[in-house]
């Protein structure tokens, strides 16, 4: 019988590892908490840098993993060792016996209301990232207005903020706002864009491009310094306070609309789910990598694999690269 | 009883006196010091408070209760006080019985000052001895009962969990010294009365001994060298007092009626301050009371140690422990004598000279328009959790008050946290731009629902005409008079007493009945005076937010002990704290009020 490898997570690492186990002659057995695979991912609407949609990327990596094993909506007991081989308890009674673990259990995205704040659930046009996602892909949200002349986009919302217990970069959030910016743009040719930024940490490949492109044909205004209160008018509007610490002086803004670019914070379930593997975490609540730079899909137990934003934030290119590694890890690992 | 050495001296008394002469001349010259560094008007309104019958009716009753009872120390901690009290309130007992006995068997040596310690030395028993059966009953029964405490002394020394203590302050090599010699006083004392019993006479505790030794020796034992060892031991520790903890005990007694007369610490190095210092007893309370105590590296930041570093004159560490403290009150709460952790931490401070001194007298703020009842000034922190303000604002809407948000468009600082920093003119600048803004608005009332304002209003403001109320005074007012219904809810809610509203201002009943009008109320492991900190004071200069979150999870553990559906507070600093690390709902007393009146 073909060795089978347990997949805890059905995002885009958990996908595309399982095509690849296929490919290669495994039997990939993919555990999801939630109803539909695609995690994160599936609930964006364009990707950057191409534009791509996003539901294209999580479609393909569905029809890759046709004949796999998949249990959604179903949580994990426990995962223990026996002798070579290790033993996954899920929460609906089913013990699934496999020869390797993959854990591509991902990130969860900052709950922005702890940022009180910026308002996010107390004031009526204040949003999140994800939100605008899935309104631009044709969710309803009374909390877009109609045609809004001002709008604002806050980045790192819950990241590199050691009140909000998250010091780790999310990587992504610079360019998210600037892709979200201009397609914004695009809709509301009019809008005024405000974009409130640390540092643009915009390292991948064709993102300065991006950032250029909104100045100079878009017209969208960054400004350096990060939102310190949001406020909520008389007629429902935002007036946010800020400082341009380029020039030096504060200011204040009324908005129609403020977006919080909130970012990736580890699993809450991370301790539970390897607490009967005793593999510890990392000082940064994720995963434990063997080894940062040469062993970043590897844990420091026989059999047990890593893949994507459960080690730490990454972006999709990375994630899928991740996988990769990942399987061809197991497969060295299976073949010994 | 008659004098049995004519000359009426020995020379084993000589330590004892050196000892004596030494701690009286060091405690009187201390404290015409300490009363000339005090401030020209302080001194008068010293002096004039002890000629005051009332004050120094109640001097006489502080002193007592306190020093010599301890009766705080055993409201706190029964098995601490009998301890306390028992060497405090027997060896005094000794001391007005010895001078008893001196007046009235030997009236001649009235004025040798080490008679009446050494009286059973001096006395042989005579046939009047029958009159002072009682005496000795009662001398037996005050030493009994100082021996006690030393034993119980001796056993905390050894196991202070079994006293409730977690942590005790660790004692400096004198302090060593000073405890021995006092372990030691008594039972020397025992011993020498003991062995001289068949002479001097005695009662149920000196007579079995010297009974017993002479059955089993045969021969009477040489009392001198118990004798000398008792004067010895009497002379070490009153050299070294001044220099070590027991200090506490004269220099309370100048701190009782000093604060009495209405004092306050002006310099940490002089006068008020200094008797303070003094006056702490390094019994180490306000160790397991201090919030940092969550971690063991800031243990040694509470007050009993700043207190010891200020009486060693260690700047570095002075300056660390001053820096650190949330200034949350607990010490100061919890403490025996009183003394006053934060105030010495700011006067500290505020002996600082900074580079740069900002000048806050010209900063414009928006002008409320005027014509209201009811100003509301709802400070920065609350401009940092909206839904707090939103919530009181919604609660003034439904109780029909006229009002006017006067900081909606961004205001002044209250001064409070300039004032936490010990920068003392800056503040001073705050206080007078809102002083102007406050009563140029003609309100009646001043509503804030910030506890950190609240205080500062109260305490540095002079608001002629206005009332000033926090929120869960005013809402527990609109609710009494009808003007709010409010309709209960089914969550079990647990409040948390911010420092600056609970012990900074004696606000503990209000929001209490409050809440218990929104849901059922339930306990937290500390409450009231007692609560703990929740870590993001502004206070503190110095702490790291890992050492906070520390002290956050820590206070939140004890908040929750009775698992309670929601976490209530009244401020929004513990709020935005509390809801960084919190496992369920915390709320503002706002919030909650806001929605059981729906």
């Amino acid at each position: 019988m073909k060795p089978a490898v347990a997949i805890i997570g059905g995002g885009i690492a958990g996908m595309e590892a399982a095509r690849q186990l296929l490919l290669l002659g495994y039997t990939p057995i993919m555990i999801e908490k939630s109803d539909h695979l695609g995690g994160h991912v599936g609930e964006w609407h364009c990707l950057f840098p191409d534009m791509s949609p996003a539901a294209d990327l999580v479609e393909n990596l569905k029809n890759g993993i046709k004949g796999a094993t998949v249990f959604l909506e179903t949580g994990i007991a426990f995962i223990n060792r026996i002798r070579d081989t290790y033993n996954v308890m899920l929460d609906n009674g089913i013990s699934i016996p496999c020869q390797a673990v993959l854990f591509a259990t991902g990130y969860e995205l900052f709950d922005a209301a702890k940022k009180e704040e910026y308002g996010y659930g107390i004031y009526n046009h204040v949003v999140t990232n994800r939100d605008l996602e899935l309104w631009f892909g044709g969710r309803e949200d009374a909390r877009f207005p109609a045609k809004p002349s001002t709008i604002g986009f806050v980045h790192c919302v819950g990241s590199r903020d050691i009140k909000a217990g998250n010091m780790q970069c999310s990587k992504v959030c610079c360019m998210t706002a600037i892709k979200q910016a201009i397609e914004m743009k695009e809709k509301f040719p009019k809008a005024e864009i405000y974009c409130f930024y640390m540092d643009l940490r915009l390292f991948g490949k064709k993102y300065e491009d991006f950032y250029i492109k909104a100045q100079r044909d878009h017209g969208i205004h960054f400004i350096r310094g990060r939102v310190s209160e949001v406020g909520e008018n008389y007629d429902g509007t935002l007036q946010i306070k800020a400082e341009d610490t380029l020039n030096g002086k504060p200011l204040k803004l009324n908005l129609d609309l403020l977006v919080l670019m909130a970012g990736m914070v580890c699993g809450k379930d991370n301790a539970k789910l390897t607490a009967g593997l005793r593999m510890g975490l990392d000082t940064d609540g994720f995963l434990r990598s063997r080894d940062n730079i040469y062993g970043v899909t590897d844990s420091n137990r026989r059999g047990v694999f890593f893949a994507g934003a459960c080690t730490g934030t990454k972006t999709i290119p990375e994630t899928i690269s991740e996988a990769r590694a990942a399987v061809l890890g197991i497969h060295n690992y299976l073949m010994k | 009883m008659t004098d049995r050495i004519a000359s009426g001296f020995h020379p084993f008394v000589l330590p004892f006196l050196v000892g004596m002469l030494f701690v009286l001349s060091y405690c009187l010259i201390g404290m015409v010091r300490i009363l000339f560094q005090l401030p020209r008007e302080d001194r008068r309104r010293f002096y004039l408070s002890l000629i005051n019958p009332k004050t120094a009716l109640k001097n006489v009753k502080d002193i007592f209760l306190n020093c010599l009872i301890h009766v705080r120390l055993w409201k706190r901690n029964p098995l601490l006080g009998y301890m306390h009290s028992s060497i405090a309130f027997g060896w005094f007992m000794l001391i007005v019985l010895g001078h008893l006995e001196v007046f009235l068997f030997v009236p001649g040596r009235a004025k040798l000052l080490y008679y009446p310690i050494f009286f059973n030395y001096f006395v042989a028993e005579s046939d009047t001895t029958l009159k002072g059966a009682l005496l000795f009953f009662l001398m037996d029964f005050f030493l009994l009962m100082v021996l006690s405490g030393i034993a119980l002394a001796v056993i905390k020394r050894v196991r202070s969990r079994l006293f409730g203590m977690r942590h005790t302050t660790r004692s400096s090599a004198l302090d060593l010294v000073g405890m021995y010699a006092l372990w030691l006083i008594f039972p020397l004392r025992l011993l020498a009365e003991s062995l001289t019993a068949h002479i001097s006479g005695g009662s149920f505790l000196t007579l079995p001994p010297n009974w017993l030794a002479l059955r089993i020796f045969g021969y009477e034992i040489h009392m001198l060298p118990a004798w000398w060892a008792y004067s010895a031991a009497l002379c070490v520790f009153m050299c070294v007092l001044p220099f070590t903890r027991y200090m506490h005990i004269p220099a309370e007694m100048l701190l009782i009626p000093l604060r009495n007369a209405g004092l306050k610490i002006r310099n940490i190095h002089k006068g008020f301050a200094k008797v303070e210092v003094l006056s702490c007893p390094g019994c180490g309370v306000c160790i397991d009371a201090c919030p940092m105590s969550a971690s063991r590296a800031n243990l040694k930041n509470c007050t009993v140690y700043l207190n010891r570093q200020l009486r060693r004159g260690n700047k570095r560490r002075i300056n660390q422990i001053s820096d650190k403290c949330l200034l949350c009150g607990k010490c100061e709460a919890v403490c025996q004598v009183g003394v006053q952790g934060p105030e010495l931490r700011v006067a500290h401070r505020s002996s600082r000279r900074y580079g740069i001194n900002q000048d806050y007298s010209n900063v414009v703020p928006s002008v409320p328009q005027g014509g209201h009842k009811l100003l509301y000034f709802s400070g920065c922190m609350t401009q940092l959790t909206p839904r707090i303000s939103k919530a009181v604002i919604s609660v003034l809407d439904k109780a029909g008050v006229d009002y006017e948000w006067m900081d909606k468009e961004g205001g002044l600082c209250c001064g409070r946290p300039m004032m936490m920093a010990g920068r003392k003119e800056q503040a001073e600048q705050l206080v007078r731009g809102n002083t102007r803004l406050i009563l140029g608005s003609g309100a009646d009332i001043l509503l804030v629902n910030c506890p950190i304002c609240y205080r500062i209003f109260k305490e540095e403001y002079d608001l002629p005409g206005v009332r000033i109320v926090h929120h869960a005074e005013f809402f527990d007012e609109l609710a009494a008079s009808g003007a709010l219904t409010m309709a209960p809810g089914k969550e079990n809610i647990c409040y948390h007493d911010p420092c600056e509203l609970g012990r900074g201002c004696g606000v503990y009943e209000e929001p209490r009945r409050l809440l218990s009008q929104c849901g059922g109320l339930v306990k937290a492991g500390h409450e009231k005076s007692e609560s703990i900190c929740c870590g993001g004071s502004l206070g503190s200069l110095t702490l790291s937010y890992s050492e906070r979150e520390a002290i956050t999870r820590n206070s939140y553990a004890d908040l929750v002990v009775s698992d309670p559906d929601l976490v209530a507070t009244a401020c929004p600093l513990c709020l935005a704290t509390f809801s960084r690390y919190a496992d369920r709902p915390v709320r503002d007393l706002a919030e909650i009020v806001d929605k059981a009146t729906d």
